[in-house]
């Protein structure tokens, strides 16, 4: 029997991945924890230092450790280009990500300059290493593909993001004359109209039809939306250096931003109708539900231009975008790239008993319990800029949403390690 | 012309990593000078790269459904 191997060389140690999504669910129950701590709600002001203790303990600690585990992963396999020093680049960025969010966190609750000023250069550090590495394996990349173009303008606008948010730290940590309204909307617009939103879409041009057997995404829709959804920030950049932006100028821009986004959320509601094998998978149920969400956030931002009304329309818009949709797509990843990995670095050697289905590696009934949990946690959400009790559903979703995923993560860690010495035991 | 010896495989529509578990699993067993002929959904890049490493040779077309047809064999 000939054995063929796995080419492994070009991907990651699996360590590399795992160490930045098992750290990652512990930032979700800290948001639980600082979400219950306040006196007051802290849905119901969207400058409450509690939400943006929370907020930051989402995007950085959770979200951001995720994709930026997911890149490293993904990099070999879509553009063929690895990162360069990967477990160099993995310390480098993990590490000062852990810490900074904690300072920063802890920082925003207390209103303290010193633990502001301690977080900005290490969240700076860890993105900096990050950027540099994902440019420098973009340059070296041979492919020419959607994917990669979306990569590039995500990471662009990263850049872009942490720059802004480094600022605005070092700004409130001391005292500095800063126009922060309008800094913190560059702020939010590059990291979540951009680097979340590209990337997002970017995987997805790759996941969607490869996981959950649906046609491609159109050409044209793969090539054009991306760079539309830069020009149009840069053009939103553009509009906050005006010193007074006009009603029209902000619902135009905005408009197009939310066009543009619902085209990916339908296009890809349609590929999914359209899937090969109509068997119920919790990846894609995840991916559904952040699609549907992203529909109505975008109405619901874009009725807020249209019909001013109260902060808490706006706080509702950026926790459903937040929660609802980046949320629910990153976990539904999470349940494909996993046991991807365990199986693809168990298989190096080929075909043996050894080697467990996929399928086994993370029991599909937690998927869907998790799922549930994420559900109930979305709608609760939906009512926590009004209702206090709702933020009490929220934070318990959050802590067990973070439980649930630290379990599934060590039951698949587990697989790995098990399988892994029976193959060293069957090898002659 | 002689006729080649072939073992037909279709792995349309099964998600990954079924497909490729599968043709590496009848690549393990094929005879020498004989073919494997697989029907598949997608252009399985990574395949290719395992083939050059373990030596086969492949061809693959294209076909009207959009699907792929790859012929495969040892060294040749």
């Amino acid at each position: 029997m000939k054995t063929i191997p796995l080419n492994t060389q070009q991907a990651p140690p699996i360590s590399v991945p795992l160490r930045f999504f098992t750290v990652a669910p512990l930032f979700l129950m800290l948001a639980a924890l600082i979400l219950l701590s306040g006196k007051y709600n802290p849905f119901a002001n969207m400058h409450s230092p509690a939400l943006l203790a929370a907020t930051h303990c989402i995007t950085l600690g959770f979200m951001a450790m995720v994709m930026l585990g997911a890149i490293q992963q993904i990099m070999p396999v879509v553009i063929v280009s690895p990162m360069p020093a990967t477990r160099l680049t993995a310390w480098l960025a993990i590490l000062p990500l852990i810490f900074g969010a904690l300072l920063l966190a802890a920082g925003f609750m207390q209103g303290n300059p010193v633990l502001l000023d301690i977080a900005w250069p290490l969240l700076g550090l860890a993105f900096v290493t990050l950027i540099a590495a994902s440019l420098i394996s973009l340059a070296r990349s041979p492919a020419h593909n959607a994917t990669k173009t979306a990569i590039l303008l995500s990471i662009i606008t990263l850049g872009g993001a942490i720059a802004l948010g480094m600022l605005l730290a070092h700004g409130y940590a001391s005292g500095l004359l800063l126009p922060y309204d309008k800094l913190a909307t560059a702020h939010i617009n590059l990291s979540l109209g951009g680097w979340v939103l590209l990337l997002i879409i970017g995987v997805s041009y790759q996941v969607v039809p490869m996981f959950q057997l649906t046609p491609n995404y159109p050409e044209w829709l793969a090539a054009g939306l991306t760079p539309a959804i830069f020009f149009v920030l840069l053009l939103n950049l553009l509009s906050l250096l005006l010193e007074f932006r006009p009603n029209w100028l902000v619902i135009v821009v905005q408009g197009m931003f939310w066009f543009l986004a619902s085209s990916f959320a339908a296009a890809t509601l349609v590929l999914q109708s359209n899937r090969r094998r109509r068997i119920a998978d919790p990846t894609l149920s995840f991916f559904r539900l952040g699609m549907v969400v992203l529909l109505c956030t975008a109405m619901l931002a874009l009725a807020t231009l249209f019909f001013p009304s109260n902060d808490r329309f706006v706080t509702l818009s950026a926790e459903l975008f937040l929660l609802g949709f980046a949320m629910s797509l990153i976990n539904g990843m999470l349940y494909k790239i996993v046991p991807f990995l365990v199986w693809f670095h168990l298989f190096r050697g080929g075909v043996k008993r050894a080697v467990p289905n996929m399928r086994e590696i993370i029991p599909e009934h937690w998927m869907w319990l998790h799922l549930r949990l994420h559900r109930g946690t979305v709608l609760a959400a939906v009512f926590a800029p009004w209702w206090n009790v709702a933020v009490w559903f929220v934070s318990l979703g959050l802590l067990m949403q973070g439980m649930l995923l630290v379990y599934v993560l060590f039951t698949a860690i587990s697989v790995y390690r098990r399988s892994l010495q029976r193959l060293e035991e069957s090898s002659p | 012309m002689c006729e080649e010896l072939a073992h037909e495989l279709d792995v349309r529509g099964l998600p990954p990593p079924e497909p490729f578990e599968l043709i590496i699993g009848a690549l393990q067993t094929l005879p020498a000078g004989e073919f494997l002929h697989v029907r598949i959904h997608r252009e399985p890049y990574p395949l290719y790269e395992v083939l050059r490493d373990g030596g086969y040779a492949w061809q693959t077309t294209e076909l009207k459904d959009g699907s792929f047809f790859i012929r495969i064999s040892y060294g040749q």
